[in-house]
C-alpha cells in the first residue's frame, strides 16, 4: 500500500466513491414509504406467523398436560407485576422514610 | 504535489510502508482475533445509588473538585452511557473532571420485562428526583448543573420545569430533540402511523435492543464499507484502531427501550409532536418548558444526523427563561459529545468552559 502523497490513497478514494454510488439510491430506498410500508407489512406477517405456529404447537403440549411457551410468559409477566409492585413499595417506603429524616 | 525522487526520500517511504504493513498485518490477526478490545467507561467511579436497574455513579475526584455545583449527567434512554466515557484520554466524563468538576452520570442500565411499565413520570418523576436527592446526600450542595444528553435531556428538561423544588443551577441539553418533525425518516414513519409501536414491542413489553440498531443501522447501510476501507488504511495505527473499535462496540450496544415510555414517546413527542407547543402533560400535570430552572445551554452538532440540529435549536425558544438560554453550535456529529477529534477540539472546552463560568470556583477544594 505505498502512498505517494498526503491525501487518502487511490484506492480508499475509490472504495468511497463506489460507497457513495451504491450507497446514496440505497438510503434513498430504504428513506421511501414503500421501504417503510413493506418492513411494516413484514413484522405483522411475521409476528402473524409465529402466532399461528404458536396456536398449533400450544395445542399439542396442552393435550400431554405440558406447558407452552406461552404458558410461560404469561406466569413471567406475571411475576414482573408482583416484582414491579414490591419494588414500587419499597420505593414509596424509602420516600417516606426520606421525608421522615427531613431529606427533600 | 508531485512526490520526491530523491532516493533518500524513496527508501524513506518504502521502509515506512513496510513498516505499517507488519504492523497492519499483526492489528489485523487481533482485530479478527478479537483480542486487544478496549477497555471502555474505565473512569473510576463509584455507585452512590441505585433503584431498579438505574444507577448513578460519582466519579472519583483526581486532582480535587475546584467548581461547584456537582455536574449530574442523564443519560439517553436508547444507548450506552460509555459514549460520554469512551477511552482514557478520550472521555468527556474524564475532561469534566480533570477540570476540577464534581461529576455523576446518571445511568438507566439495561431494561428489561421488569422495565416494561416504566414512562415518562418514571423517570421524570421517580429516578430523577431520587438521584438527585441522593447527590445532595452525597455532596451537600443544593445545587446541580444537569446535563441531559439527547432523550436525557428531555428528561431533565421536564425535570427541571415540572417540579417546583428542582434546585437546578445550571441545564444542559446535548443534541436533544425538541421539534420531533425535524427527527427522519426513521421517526415519521411513526408518526405517519405506518408504523405502529406495538409493532416494535416484543414479548418482554419492551423494544428490543435489535431493532433500534437495525433502525440506526438503514439510515446508511452502506457506510460499514467505507469505515472498513479506512480501518484498512490506517490498521498500522494501534489509536486508530483502538478508537474504531470503540466506536463500533458502542454503536452496536444498544439498549432495549421500556415499552411504556416508547408508546408515550410516539403519541406525545413524535405524533403530537408536544414539546413544541411548549408543554406536556406528563403525570397530572402540565409541565410549561419555560418553567425551566437555571441558566440552559443548549448544545446542538451541525452534523448530528440522529438529532439534527433542526430538532434541538427549539429549545431555544422554549426551554427556560428566554434571557437566561444559550446556544452552543458545535461542528461534528451526533457522538461529538462524547468522542472524536472534533470532540476533543470543540465540546469537551467549549463545554467544560461554560459549565464553570457558570459555577463557583472553590479553590480550596471543599465539598459544598
Amino acid at each position: 500500500m505505498l502512498s505517494m502523497s498526503s491525501g487518502p490513497p487511490l484506492w480508499l478514494q475509490a472504495v468511497y466513491r463506489l460507497e457513495r454510488a451504491i450507497g446514496g439510491p440505497i438510503e434513498s430506498a430504504v428513506r421511501s414509504d414503500t421501504y417503510f410500508d413493506v418492513v411494516a407489512q413484514a413484522n405483522r406477517a411475521r409476528a402473524k406467523a409465529v402466532g399461528a405456529v404458536e396456536g398449533v404447537s400450544r395445542r399439542g403440549l396442552h393435550l400431554l398436560n405440558l406447558p407452552a411457551g406461552t404458558d410461560i410468559r404469561r406466569v413471567r409477566e406475571q411475576l414482573s407485576r408482583m416484582e414491579r409492585r414490591m419494588n414500587a413499595l419499597t420505593d414509596e417506603l424509602a420516600a417516606l422514610h426520606d421525608t421522615r429524616d427531613g431529606v427533600r | 504535489m508531485a512526490p520526491s525522487l530523491n532516493p533518500g526520500d524513496l527508501v524513506g517511504r518504502v521502509t515506512r510502508d513496510v513498516e505499517r504493513s507488519v504492523l497492519r498485518a499483526r492489528n489485523g490477526v487481533r482485530y479478527v482475533r478479537g483480542t486487544h478490545r478496549p477497555k471502555l467507561g474505565v473512569t473510576p467511579k463509584d455507585v452512590v445509588w441505585r433503584s431498579g436497574k438505574a444507577e448513578l455513579w460519582r466519579y472519583r475526584r483526581g486532582p480535587g473538585v475546584r467548581y461547584g455545583p456537582p455536574v449530574v449527567i442523564v443519560h439517553s434512554l436508547v444507548s450506552r452511557s460509555y459514549i460520554l466515557d469512551l477511552r482514557p484520554g478520550n472521555s468527556t466524563v474524564e475532561y469534566l473532571v480533570n477540570a476540577g468538576l464534581d461529576v455523576f452520570m446518571l445511568d438507566w442500565g439495561v431494561p428489561d420485562e421488569l422495565d416494561a411499565d416504566n414512562s415518562l413520570e418514571t423517570y421524570v418523576d421517580g429516578y430523577l428526583p431520587r438521584a438527585l436527592a441522593a447527590v445532595r446526600r452525597e455532596t451537600g450542595c443544593d445545587e446541580v448543573t444537569l446535563a441531559g444528553y439527547c432523550l436525557g435531556g428531555v428528561i431533565a428538561a421536564l425535570y427541571a420545569a415540572g417540579h417546583d423544588d428542582a434546585r437546578v443551577r445550571n441545564l444542559i441539553l446535548m443534541a436533544t430533540p425538541i421539534d420531533f418533525d425535524e427527527m427522519g425518516a426513521m421517526v415519521a414513519v411513526l408518526r405517519e402511523g405506518r408504523l405502529d409501536p406495538d409493532d416494535l414491542v416484543d414479548d418482554t413489553g419492551n423494544v428490543p435492543a435489535d431493532a433500534l440498531y437495525s433502525g440506526f443501522y438503514m439510515l446508511a447501510p452502506t457506510t460499514e464499507i467505507a469505515q472498513k476501507a479506512t480501518l484498512l488504511e490506517h490498521l498500522w495505527n494501534d489509536e486508530f484502531v483502538e478508537g474504531f473499535q470503540a466506536m463500533a462496540q458502542w454503536s452496536r450496544d444498544h439498549v432495549p427501550f421500556p415499552g411504556a415510555a416508547f408508546r408515550q414517546l410516539v403519541e406525545l413527542l413524535v405524533r403530537e409532536n408536544a414539546l413544541m407547543s411548549g408543554s406536556i402533560r406528563v403525570g397530572y400535570r402540565e409541565i410549561a418548558l419555560e418553567q425551566a430552572r437555571g441558566d440552559v445551554l443548549v448544545a446542538m452538532a451541525q452534523r448530528d444526523n440522529v438529532v439534527p440540529a433542526g430538532a434541538t435549536e427549539p429549545a431555544l425558544s422554549l426551554v427556560g427563561e428566554p434571557a437566561r438560554r444559550e446556544a452552543l453550535r458545535l461542528p461534528g456529529g451526533h457522538v461529538t459529545f462524547g468522542t472524536g477529534k472534533s470532540a476533543f477540539k470543540h465540546t469537551m472546552p467549549r463545554l467544560t468552559g461554560w459549565i464553570t463560568a457558570h459555577s463557583d470556583e472553590r479553590p480550596d477544594g471543599e465539598e459544598a
